[in-house]
C-alpha cells in the first residue's frame, strides 16, 4: 500500500485505518438458537470439546470431562490446566496443557507424553492430520493461553503452527506471523487455521514453506476452533463479538498501552467470554444522544456465536446467544450424528442441539 | 356498465378527443367528462394514453381531433397558461419546481408582484403552507427538499391558484402513509369546496379509496367509466389489462416462487454514515439474490445507495467502509463504480436516467460508455442501433419506432430504457431504486420479471422501494430502514406486511 495513502487514511479514519466492523446479516443474522439448546453439562469454564471412544468429552481447567452418555463424569485428571484437546481416529484423546506438554490418552499412544518445545508456550488448538501427525497452534509467542486479552491489546501476531509426530516427539513449523490461531482443520492437505485477532481463517499449504492465503476473512466476531462434519462442512466456534469501541481502542496506542499498565485486565475495554456480571465493567455508563434524547448504551463485550460454513469455508448459517442470552464466549463446538455440541466457556455451559434444517 | 358523460351536466368536457404522435394514435376519440366537485381516477396500463389526456388538458400539448368544453363553452387550451386562466391546474408527477429558488418563491412564481418584499412572502407562504397541515420551510431552497416535500409544494403551488380544476398526477408514489392520509384529507376538502379533481394513480386501492367515478383505458382508448362503488381492485385490472395479474405481480406473496440462497459477499457496508442521513449503517449484499430494501421516505435508503454507487461522498471523517468483493472501496465518480461493476438505477428518471430529447438508442449507447468495455465516445450509427435493437428485444421496450425520442415514451417503457442503460455495463451488483415507480401494473410485471433474471444469473441485486406488496414479492432477503440505519433483516417466511412496518416505524 501507498505510506502516504497509509497516512491520510490513518487521519481521516478510512480504507484500512477505517473503525468499522462486519455486520451480523446473512448467515450471521442474530437469533436465539444457543439459548434454546438443551443444557448437556455445567462445569467450571468447559473450553474444547473431542469425540474418543467415550463419546463427546470435554476440557474443564484440569479435568476431562464425559459430556454424552455419563453425563459429567470424570475420565481423567491433570495436574495443569488443559488448554486444547483433540479426538483421535483411533479413540483415544491429545491433550495439550498449559505447560506446553501434549498429553494421549487411549488410542495408539496413549500414555505417551510429547515433552514442551521452547517454542510453543500457547497450545490454543490440537488437530489431527491425515498421516497420523497432529496439527498443533500455538496462539502467541509471547503470552500463555489464559492470557489472550493481554495478546490483543498488544496487538501481537506472533502465533504458529506446527506438525507434531507422537511417535518421536518431533516438532516441525509450518507457518508463523499469525494473529492468534486459535483453531484448525485439514482440508485438501493443507490446514486451514482461525486467527483471531484478524478474523479471518487462513490456509496454510502444504510443504512447510508458509505460504498463506485467506480462505475467510471480515468475519464479525473473534474466530476460535473448527470442526468438520460429516457431510463436510465446517464448524466454527466464535468466542468474542467485535465492537467499535475495541477497534477504536485498538487504534489509539497511547490509550491502550496506558490502560495495560495501569488497569486491571477484567476491566479493560476488550472483549471477553462473559460480560455485565459487575457494574465495574467499562462502558456501563455510556450514552447516546438520539433525536435529542440521551439513551443508555452499552454494547456487550461478550457473545454466543456458531457459525456453519460450506466445504469452500462459505457461511451458511449461524447459532447465536445475544447479549442478553447465557451461552456467552464459545470456545469449541462439534457435530456428533444430527447433534451440534458446543462448549459456552463465558457461562459455563456445555449445550447439544439438532442443527438439521437450521437456516439463517 | 358504461356511463355517458355527455348526459349530464358537466364542468370539463372532453368530446372526441383524439392525438396523434407522428402518424401513431396516442389517444382514439375519447369522450370523457368531469363534474362540478368530484374526485374522478383515470386508470389504466402506461402508455394506456393517462398522460397525453392531462397533458392536453394542462395545455403541454395540443389534441389533434375534437373539443374540449369548459361550463359547456368551447375553449382552446393553447399552453399551460391558459389553463390555469381556465382554472386547470396540474400537479406533477415528476415535479416540475425551480430547484434553486425557496418554497415560497416557488409557490409564487409567474404571480410576482412588481415589488416583492421577502420577508412578507415567506410569511403568507408560510400560513398559507399551515392552513394546509403541510410542514414545509418556506424559506428552504426546493433542491434542500425530499421528494414527498416537493410534492407537497407542488400540491400547494395548484391550490393557490385558486383553481376549480386540479389534476394529480401520481400524487403519492413518494408519500409516507402520514403524509397520504393528509393528502387525501386535503383532496376531500377540495371537493367539499367544489373543485374538481382528476386523479392519476397506479395504485389502484387508493383510485378504488377517494374517487366518486373511474374511468379505464387501454392503449388509447376509453374502455369504462362508472362509479367507484361498482369496481373493486380485481374488475379494474382486467379492464386495463384484459386479463388478471394478481398471481403474475405479486406471485410470492400469493405463495408463488422459490426463494434464492446467497452466493458470495459481494458487498459489506459496514458503520457507513452520512450527516443525517446515513447514521452508522451496516449490511451485506450477496451474488445470486434479490435483496429487498424497504424503508418510509426519509429513512436514508437512497441515500445509502447513493453513496454505494459514488454518486455522494460518505462522511470524510470516520465515515465508515464499503468493500466490494472484500475490498475496501471508496468511488469518486459515478463512473468509477461503474467500472468495478457497481450500478445504480435511479428512483428519479426523468431527472437522473436519461436525456430526454435523445433516441432510445442514444440513451442506451450512452450507458455503454461508461462500462468497462467502452471505446469512449467514438460510435458507428450501425453499432449503436443494434445495440438499441438488442435491447429493445430483451427487455421488451415499446417504442413508437426507431428512432423515438425517450420522452415520447410511456413511464414503464421510459424505465426499461433506464435498466437497458445500467445493463449494458455489465454489472456485478445493481441497485434499483424504486424500479416501478409511475409505471403501470403490466409494466411492473415485466420489470420485476427482468430483476429475478438478473439475480438468476448470478448478479447481486439490491432493490428500494416503498411499496411492501413490491418487495415481499420480489426479495430473497428483506432489510428494514429506519432513521438512516438497517434496523431489521427478515426472510420471506418471516416478513409480513406488518412485521415489515413494524420494524420500519417502531
Amino acid at each position: 500500500m501507498n505510506p502516504l495513502r497509509k497516512v491520510v487514511d490513518s487521519w481521516f479514519g478510512r480504507g484500512e485505518a477505517s473503525i468499522t466492523i462486519p455486520p451480523m446479516d446473512g448467515a450471521f443474522r442474530p437469533n436465539d438458537l444457543l439459548d434454546l439448546a438443551p443444557l448437556s453439562l455445567e462445569a467450571p469454564a468447559p473450553d474444547c470439546l473431542a469425540v474418543t471412544s467415550h463419546g463427546v468429552v470435554v476440557s474443564s481447567d484440569r479435568l476431562l470431562l464425559s459430556v454424552g452418555r455419563s453425563g459429567g463424569a470424570e475420565l481423567a485428571s491433570f495436574e495443569t490446566p488443559i488448554s486444547a484437546l483433540a479426538g483421535l481416529p483411533d479413540g483415544g484423546a491429545a491433550v495439550a496443557l498449559i505447560d506446553g506438554r501434549i498429553v494421549f490418552v487411549g488410542g495408539e499412544h496413549g500414555g505417551t507424553t510429547v515433552q514442551k518445545n521452547l517454542e510453543v508456550a500457547c497450545i490454543t488448538a490440537l488437530a489431527p492430520a491425515s498421516d497420523g501427525t497432529l496439527f498443533v497452534a500455538n496462539g502467541s509467542a509471547k503470552n500463555g493461553p489464559g492470557a489472550w486479552k493481554r495478546d490483543l491489546m498488544e496487538k501481537n501476531a506472533s502465533g504458529s503452527v506446527w506438525r507434531v509426530d507422537p511417535a518421536n516427539g518431533a516438532y516441525t513449523r509450518l507457518a508463523g506471523d499469525l494473529a492468534y490461531p486459535y483453531g484448525l482443520v485439514e482440508d485438501a492437505g493443507s490446514v486451514v487455521v482461525s486467527e483471531s485477532w484478524r478474523s479471518a481463517l487462513t490456509r496454510i499449504s502444504p510443504g512447510g514453506d508458509g505460504r498463506k492465503e485467506p480462505a475467510l476473512e471480515n468475519l464479525p466476531a473473534y474466530p476460535s476452533r473448527l470442526s468438520r462434519a460429516d457431510d463436510k462442512s465446517i464448524w466454527l466456534a466464535l468466542f468474542a463479538p467485535r465492537s467499535q469501541l475495541v477497534e477504536f481502542v485498538l487504534s489509539e496506542d497511547r490509550f491502550r498501552r496506558r490502560m495495560i499498565r495501569e488497569i486491571d485486565a477484567d476491566y479493560w475495554v476488550a472483549p471477553c467470554l462473559r460480560s455485565g456480571a459487575t457494574p465495574l465493567e467499562p462502558t456501563q455508563q455510556g450514552g447516546v444522544r438520539q433525536l435529542g434524547v440521551l439513551k443508555p448504551w452499552s454494547p456487550s463485550r461478550s457473545y454466543g456465536l456458531v457459525a456453519r460454513l460450506d466445504p469452500a469455508f462459505r457461511p451458511v448459517t449461524s447459532l447465536h446467544s445475544r447479549a442478553h442470552g447465557r451461552r456467552h464466549g464459545v470456545t469449541s463446538c462439534l457435530i456428533v450424528g444430527n447433534q451440534l455440541y458446543f462448549a459456552a466457556k463465558g457461562d459455563g455451559v456445555v449445550a447439544a442441539r439438532s442443527y438439521e434444517g437450521l437456516t439463517s | 356498465m358504461t356511463v355517458p358523460p355527455a348526459a349530464e351536466t358537466m364542468l370539463l368536457e372532453m368530446r372526441n378527443v383524439s392525438k396523434e404522435y407522428r402518424g401513431v394514435a396516442a389517444l382514439k376519440t375519447i369522450d370523457f367528462g368531469l363534474r362540478r366537485g368530484e374526485v374522478h381516477a383515470i386508470v389504466g396500463e402506461n402508455g394506456a394514453g393517462k398522460s397525453t389526456l392531462v397533458k392536453i388538458l394542462s395545455g403541454a400539448v395540443a389534441p389533434s381531433a375534437g373539443e374540449i368544453l369548459l361550463d359547456g363553452d368551447p375553449i382552446q387550451i393553447d399552453g399551460p397558461a391558459f389553463a390555469r386562466r381556465y382554472g386547470i391546474a396540474m400537479v406533477y408527477q415528476e415535479t416540475s419546481l425551480v430547484p434553486t429558488p425557496t418554497v415560497a418563491q416557488n409557490l409564487y412564481l409567474g404571480d410576482e408582484k412588481f415589488y416583492n418584499r421577502l420577508r412578507g412572502t415567506y410569511i403568507e407562504a408560510q400560513q398559507f403552507l399551515q392552513s394546509l397541515n403541510f410542514p414545509v420551510d418556506p424559506t428552504a431552497t426546493v433542491q434542500s427538499l425530499g421528494t414527498a416535500k416537493r410534492q407537497m409544494v407542488e400540491i400547494a403551488r395548484a391550490v393557490r391558484l385558486n383553481a376549480k380544476v386540479i389534476i394529480f398526477d401520481e400524487p403519492t408514489a413518494t408519500l409516507t402513509p402520514e403524509e397520504k392520509h393528509h393528502l387525501f384529507a386535503l383532496i376531500d376538502r377540495l371537493r367539499n369546496d367544489q373543485v374538481s379533481i382528476i386523479f392519476i394513480s397506479h395504485a389502484l386501492e387508493e383510485a378504488l379509496e377517494i374517487s366518486d367515478r373511474i374511468t379505464v383505458l387501454r392503449d388509447g382508448a376509453h374502455i369504462i367509466t362508472a362509479d367507484a362503488k361498482t369496481f373493486s381492485r380485481e374488475t379494474l385490472i382486467r379492464h386495463m389489462v384484459g386479463r388478471s395479474l394478481t398471481d403474475e405481480l405479486y406471485g410470492r406473496a400469493a405463495g408463488g416462487s422459490r426463494v434464492r440462497s446467497p452466493g458470495e459477499k459481494v458487498l459489506s457496508v459496514q458503520n457507513l454514515s452520512m450527516q443525517n442521513f446515513v447514521r452508522n449503517t451496516s449490511f451485506s449484499i450477496f451474488a445470486g439474490q434479490v435483496t429487498g430494501v424497504f424503508g418510509l421516505v426519509g429513512s436514508g435508503r437512497t441515500e445509502t445507495a447513493r453513496i454505494i454507487a459514488g454518486i455522494v461522498k460518505r462522511d470524510l471523517f470516520h465515515g465508515g467502509d464499503v468493500r466490494l468483493n472484500g475490498k475496501s472501496v471508496r468511488y469518486r465518480t459515478p463512473r468509477d463504480a461503474v467500472s468495478e461493476g457497481v450500478v445504480y438505477v435511479t428512483e428519479d428518471r426523468k431527472s437522473d436516467g436519461f436525456f430526454e430529447t435523445m433516441s432510445v438508442a442514444e440513451n442506451i449507447y450512452i450507458g455503454q460508455i461508461s462500462s468497462p468495455e467502452s471505446r469512449g465516445i467514438a460510435a458507428s450509427v450501425s453499432e449503436t442501433n443494434a445495440l438499441a435493437a438488442n435491447w429493445r428485444n430483451r427487455l421488451n421496450i415499446k417504442t413508437l419506432n426507431s428512432d423515438a425520442s425517450v420522452v415520447e415514451l410511456s413511464g414503464g417503457n421510459q424505465q426499461k430504457v433506464v435498466i437497458a442503460k445500467a445493463l449494458v455495463q455489465k454489472p456485478k451488483l445493481i441497485i434499483f431504486d424504486e424500479p416501478t415507480r409511475g409505471v403501470d401494473v403490466g409494466a411492473i410485471a415485466e420489470i420485476h420479471h427482468i430483476i429475478g433474471k438478473l439475480a438468476d444469473e448470478g448478479l447481486a441485486v439490491l432493490v428500494i422501494s416503498s411499496y411492501l406488496p413490491e418487495i415481499l414479492s420480489l426479495s430473497d432477503r428483506i432489510l428494514v430502514s429506519r432513521q438512516g440505519r438497517i434496523v431489521e433483516e427478515l426472510s420471506p417466511e418471516e416478513a409480513t406486511s406488518e412485521a415489515v412496518m413494524f420494524a420500519a416505524v417502531h
